[in-house]
């Protein structure tokens, strides 16, 4: 699981944010991206030496500004979870032969040479 | 003699799951478990710790899960369990070694302004030191 996969997992968790120069952002994450660029909500912002403090509702912060990301313990469980359930469906897909998925379970339609359908079913 | 490497972060790859410590620019010190890393030597690091050193004296102060940002690493090395143990340090607890950080660095603060004033006064102009603050 790469760094920025598990930042995607904390969607929706509170983290703290530092940045380079010091500044910490305490927020919700509501999004990011490849570059690290983050949207953060509901955020308390803390000046470097820790005294002074601004409330904001969201707020955007640049990848490349950031210096570490602190997320809660449960969201790398969460990511054990998730792999241990794909390993499953992974060789549980082997096991009934791969490629024909979707047999029986959708509807098959049968179609004239205009394309119109004929029948469904 | 050169050993063939794979190239560039593949490397850490060997790291994973170990204990290391991780040295930042701004020159804090974390020690945690290596669980995952990128092509941008971007880190995760679980069951982290800050180490703080005050003289003889060191704390830590827990942070959990952290993903640090490739750029602002120093250096990472793996952290020798066995030499941990007896190390010519006594470890105290995160409040007292923040409570020692402080006064630390009070007293240099104050050292610095008397070293600016009485070079002043003998017509010099002080620069601070600055290698103590990363300029990114």
């Amino acid at each position: 699981m790469l760094p920025l996969t598990l930042l995607r997992t904390a969607q929706n968790h509170p983290m703290l944010v530092e940045l380079k120069n010091g500044e910490t952002y305490n927020g919700h994450l509501v999004s990011c991206d490849n570059w690290m660029n983050i949207n953060l909500r509901e955020v308390i912002c803390t000046s470097r030496d820790g005294d002074k403090f601004w409330k904001m509702p969201e707020c955007y912060i640049r990848g490349s500004t950031i210096k570490y990301l602190r997320i809660p313990d449960e969201v790398i469980d969460m990511v054990k979870e998730e792999t241990v359930v794909k390993a499953r469906s992974r060789t549980d897909m082997k096991g009934r032969g791969g490629g024909q998925r979707n047999r029986g379970g959708g509807q098959s339609k049968t179609l004239d040479s205009d394309g119109d359908c004929l029948t469904v079913g | 003699m050169m050993a063939n490497f794979p190239p560039g972060t593949a490397t850490l790859l060997e790291e994973i799951d170990k204990k290391l410590m991780v040295v930042l620019r701004d020159g804090r010190t974390l020690i945690g478990y290596l669980r995952s890393i990128d092509q941008f030597a971007n880190l995760v690091l679980h069951r982290t710790i800050e180490r703080i050193h005050v003289g003889k004296e060191y704390g830590d102060i827990p942070h959990g899960v952290l993903i640090i940002r490739g750029e602002n690493v120093v250096l990472l090395g793996e952290v020798a369990q066995e030499k941990e143990m007896n190390m010519p340090l006594k470890k105290v607890s995160g409040n007292e070694i923040l409570k020692a950080r402080k006064k630390e660095q009070e007293q240099k603060t104050d050292q610095d302004k008397r070293m600016a004033k009485a070079l002043r006064e003998r017509g010099l102009n002080y620069i601070p030191d600055l290698s103590h603050d990363d300029m990114f």
